[in-house]
């Protein structure tokens, strides 16, 4: 394995957040009863033509400008032919000639990948293979959703590399609001090329095609299945077969495909139906404009501005819908750090991942923490009651009544003579002691154990204070 | 009032003005339909039409206005019309119901029209006889023994045999203007894009355009007025206004700038157009018009140039056609290939199968840059030599076809033979400017021979008060 | 000018392309008229077009459509034609994936 070198080129589809399609008003929804979201664009039916989103345009000239990419002035769009049932014209429109985006690139942790191009195109059906006897089912609703085609060049060297890649470029799209990149919807899938060569060599190996890998870990998995394949090949003297492979993900295994394409001549040419669309500057600085901070910037800014730390930043910009979250919490209420340490400590182990909507509303939060600042409640019972918010869905507010100085005024004050006066060897101690605060402290403890944590805290500590003198 | 001697105008007048009731007029036209069935010009009469002309007759009695208000239209087998079968003459589409109004169709509604039949076609507009249709020829109006041309030839057929004041044809390489020669009647194919193509099956997208077939340069104007557009569903549609083209007839031909091609002097000698197109020329200048002698030098290449550019787009165009989504799906296939393979095989006619392999050879890797984007460039050039030529004339005149029209089954046997048809009229497809026919002349059976008459792109206007001019002052020269 | 030929295995692939078959009897008809059909066209890749480039219609990207979903079609309506539908699907003989 060490002598040789792995070769990977990442081909990266993702659906664009759009409200229409891409060549019709179709909605672009996921989830919908079979052929409901279809007009005659989506199933090919005779004399429709497409019409296209200038929206979507837009949202791969945004997803080019966070990777540096050069925007062309001028975009064509081709017709890809070829025969399949999810495929309704029997063509594709796509973009070969002159996409959208060239250039640019996404740095890693310790490499930077180029980016050979980014251009749009039209997603094709859906393909359910039921039985022999119902056959195969074909719905048209994703047919025409617009979908972001990434190429990179061959400059990933291996599988931590790919997913590294792929999570910095789906953070990209999503903090952009290009893409929502849902997974398991199909909203970013990948076609992987990898190719081994002897280390060192400049000469590139046969390279194999998988195609459509839907989560990183099918894409971690098929690269180093398929590059011990190749090396075990070549070890052995054979040669690798330039093909597509399928990926197996539940025998972790590429298998080659059973039907050869049965022609790679796609016979582009540019769609007739279609004018080529001129991309003036203006329009570029017009987006560029519209372009959130990106999540290196945030890091950034997270750490020059809020004092937190690489790490406490890194979390916090993982997922966009987290950092949305912290930022607007701070909208509220402006102590980052403090922010900080309760997202990480008390909110995060209670989701069970980081895009996850967070059961508080940022300004709950906000709100609990400052009756934490108030000492309205203590610590432990903020605690305790954002717990009661997102595991049962309990109301702020109701909760804020049940705990936060419910005991007060003349009976807490009652309460704390009871208790001065039953410890009379602890009010020695408090007068005689070198660290009376510690003291102080055992004294507003029996305060809250007697009351459930339910005192109002500062007026407690005002009457110890008081009643110790 | 005689209905079949009205003109569209006076037609559209007279039923607005509820002189005639669209009722009747409609029921004349169907019965001159049915009366006239050995023509096989039509494949449907559409059996609501009555109806449909009653209910207009009560919304003109309550105050509907429109251009075409009760006026019976008949369309091409290629334009969908929601509800109808459209089956541009081909096996293949033979039960497929449109599922949407085309925007030809819906304008046309809109304006109150009662479309009451579609007509017979080349399949998929693919010739130049209806001899392609997988319905039988359409006979010659004017001589049954004798195609009607093509590929629109059911619609220029039904306008002269008197089915209708109106027919929309399509037109890709000539298939409004040379049916229109053939049968002695007016047909424009407009400027690319001035005419929304949505709903209307598409053969070669990027040079095919609708147009109306009428009796009159007048009519003709008219109905144009109310079928050009840009459409939202169309971004190759011209977003431009739509002028009133009436108000650009003036009876007057006076200083015109009248362009004559050198390489069409060149081309029609010893053709049986010749002498009519000398005295066109002749007639042209005779009234005052100022005959100017231009070149397009390429001219000659327009015919191998659309042959690369249409199939090519054709054979992507027709795949959609592949018995998985609507109408034919092969009931000897066993697996999806055998759908696409045999649905296909059965379902298309031969011109079109030449065609479509035809553009799989163009388009192929090896041939592309050689043959498609050769005559892409060649298209470019073409064009940059007509705009030279434009900037020395107003219109340009051209016959529309070599003679008069030919024997059925006189061009059976080779292909190549019958694209020479549209060797006059293919130029206006490849620059994507408008031209018009309009019958001048006779050949030597006494049929009618056309006259093409080609402005620059939007200039249909123009076009027609040249037309016009010529109609009515032409003499026997523009008497069918 | 030699006349253009055409192998059968080229008409063959290109049947292939065009997803039609042919039968032997269609093919030797088809080839005659198929190199008919080439001579003619050949007179554009034997031409000269000079300086002409390929060139493109186009519109600003500010014309273009603006992202506004409408209403889509009626499931029956666009199943209507359909061959074979199931369960709100077009449906074809089962495929291998």
């Amino acid at each position: 394995m060490q002598e040789y070198d792995i070769v990977i080129g990442l081909e990266v589809h993702s659906e664009l957040k759009t409200n229409s399609k891409v060549f019709c008003s179709c909605k672009n929804q996921f989830g919908q009863a079979p052929n409901t979201n279809c007009c005659p664009v989506c199933v090919g039916l005779p004399g429709a033509l497409p019409v296209l989103n200038k929206k979507a345009v837009e949202l791969v000239i945004k997803a080019g400008l966070t990777m540096g990419c050069q925007i062309n002035d001028l975009a064509v769009f081709e017709r890809k032919n070829y025969f399949y049932p999810d495929l309704a014209k029997a063509y594709q429109i796509s973009q070969l000639v002159r996409p959208i985006c060239l250039g640019g690139q996404i740095e890693l942790e310790d490499k930077v990948v180029r980016l050979n191009r980014i251009h749009l195109e039209e997603d094709a059906g859906k393909l359910v293979h039921c039985s022999a006897a119902i056959g195969t089912l074909i719905d048209y609703n994703r047919g025409g959703v617009p979908l972001m085609e990434l190429v990179t060049e061959p400059d990933i060297s291996s599988a931590d590399e790919a997913v590294e890649f792929l999570t910095r470029l789906r953070q990209r799209l999503i903090y952009a609001g290009v893409a929502e990149c849902k997974m398991e919807q199909g909203g970013l899938r990948c076609d992987v090329n990898v190719s081994v060569k002897k280390k060192g060599s400049k000469e590139l190996g046969q390279r194999t095609e998988m195609k459509n890998l839907n989560s990183f870990k099918s894409v971690y998995r098929a690269i180093n299945y398929e590059a011990n394949r190749q090396i075990e090949i070549l070890e052995n003297g054979g040669t690798v077969v330039q093909e597509t492979r399928k990926w197996d993900d539940n025998h972790s295994r590429s298998v080659s495909m059973r039907k050869k394409e049965t022609s790679s001549d796609y016979r582009y040419f540019p769609d007739p139906d279609m004018l080529a669309v001129e991309i003036p500057r203006e329009d570029v600085e017009r987006i560029r404009k519209t372009l959130p901070l990106m999540p290196d910037q945030l890091r950034k800014r997270y750490v020059e501005e809020y004092g937190l730390s690489d790490y406490e930043s890194e979390i916090l910009t993982r997922e966009k819908a987290l950092s949305d979250y912290f930022n607007e919490v701070l909208s509220f209420y402006n102590n980052p750090k403090e922010v900080t340490n309760w997202i990480l400590t008390e909110i995060l182990n209670k989701v069970k991942d980081l895009s996850e909507e967070i059961a508080i509303s940022p300004s709950d939060l906000a709100k609990l923490l400052k009756l934490v600042e108030d000492k309205k409640v203590t610590r432990t019972n903020a605690k305790e009651m954002l717990a009661r918010i997102m595991e049962n869905g309990e109301k702020l507010e109701a909760l804020e009544k049940e705990y936060a100085g419910s005991v007060d005024g003349d009976a807490l004050r009652a309460l704390v003579e009871t208790i001065v006066k039953n410890n009379p060897n602890a009010v020695e101690d408090y007068r005689t002691s070198d660290t009376p605060e510690k003291v102080f402290r055992w004294f507003t403890g029996q305060v809250m154990k007697e009351t459930r944590g339910k005192a109002n805290a500062v007026k407690a500590e005002e009457f110890i204070r008081e009643l110790l003198k | 009032m005689d209905i079949g001697k009205l003109s569209l105008i006076e037609l559209a007048k007279a039923i607005s003005e509820q002189k005639l009731t669209s009722y009747e007029v409609t029921k004349y036209y169907i019965e001159r339909c049915q009366e006239k069935s050995d023509l096989n010009a039509l494949l449907e009469i559409f059996d609501d039409s009555l109806d449909r002309a009653s209910e207009m007759d009560e919304k003109i009695k309550g105050g509907f206005k429109g251009k075409l208000a009760g006026v019976p239209v008949i369309i091409k087998d290629n334009i969908l019309y929601k509800g109808k079968k459209a089956s541009c003459s081909s096996r293949f589409l033979e039960n497929y119901v449109a599922q949407y109004n085309s925007t030809v169709v819906q304008k046309m509604l809109d304006e109150g029209a009662i479309i009451i039949a579609r007509a017979n076609m080349d399949e998929f507009a693919m010739g130049s006889s209806t001899e392609n249709s997988a319905y039988g020829v359409t006979k010659n109006a004017l001589d049954p023994s004798r195609v009607p041309g093509g590929s629109s030839g059911g619609s220029a057929c039904a306008v002269a045999a008197g089915l209708a004041p109106v027919a929309l044809g399509t037109d890709t390489g000539g298939s409004i203007r040379q049916p229109c020669s053939y049968n002695g009647v007016v047909g424009i194919k407009p400027t690319y894009g001035r005419v929304s193509r949505y709903g209307v099956v598409a053969f070669a997208s990027s040079i095919e355009q609708v147009g109306p077939i009428t009796k009159n340069v007048k009519d003709n104007a008219y109905m144009l007025s109310v079928l050009a557009g840009g459409s939202i569903h169309d971004d190759t549609s011209l977003k431009v206004e739509v002028p009133d083209y009436l108000s650009y007839i003036k009876g007057d031909i006076k200083g015109l700038k009248v362009g004559v091609l050198k390489e069409i002097e060149e081309a029609v000698k010893g053709l049986e157009v010749e002498k009519s197109y000398k005295e066109a020329v002749k007639f042209l200048k005779d009234n005052g018009a100022e005959i100017v002698e231009v070149s397009i030098p390429d001219f000659k290449l327009t015919l191998p140039c659309y042959y690369i550019i249409a199939p090519a787009e054709a054979t992507s165009n027709l795949g959609r056609f592949d018995g998985v989504k609507y109408s034919r799906r092969s009931a000897e296939a066993k697996d999806v290939d055998e759908i696409y393979v045999k649905s296909r095989s059965e379902g298309f006619g031969k011109e079109v199968k030449r065609r479509i392999m035809l553009g799989n050879f163009v388009l192929s890797s090896g041939y592309f840059d050689a043959y498609y984007n050769k005559a892409k460039k060649l298209q470019q050039k073409l064009i940059a030599e007509s705009k030279k030529a434009f900037e020395n004339c107003d219109v340009l005149v051209l016959p529309t076809t070599a003679g008069e029209a030919f024997k059925i089954g006189a061009k059976g046997g080779d292909p190549v033979e019958m694209y020479k048809e549209d060797l006059f009229t293919i130029m206006a497809n490849i620059l994507g400017t408008p031209a018009l026919s309009l019958p001048f002349g006779k050949g030597e059976s006494g049929l009618p021979l056309g006259l093409q008459i080609v402005a620059d792109r939007l200039n249909e206007g123009l076009i027609y008060n040249v037309a016009d001019f010529i109609e009515n002052n032409g003499g026997d020269y523009a008497r069918v | 000018m030699s006349k253009t030929k055409i192998s059968i295995e080229e008409v063959k692939r290109l049947a292939g392309l065009s997803a039609l078959e042919f039968s032997e009897e269609e093919l030797s008809a088809f080839i005659p008229e198929f190199e008919a059909m080439l001579e003619l066209v050949d007179e554009v890749k034997n031409c000269d077009t000079g300086e002409a480039q390929l060139n493109y219609t186009t519109h600003l990207l500010s014309e273009c459509r603006e992202d506004e979903a409408k209403e889509s079609f009626p499931q029956e309506e666009i199943l209507l034609n359909s061959p074979k539908t199931k369960k709100g699907s077009f449906c074809v003989p089962k495929m291998l994936d």
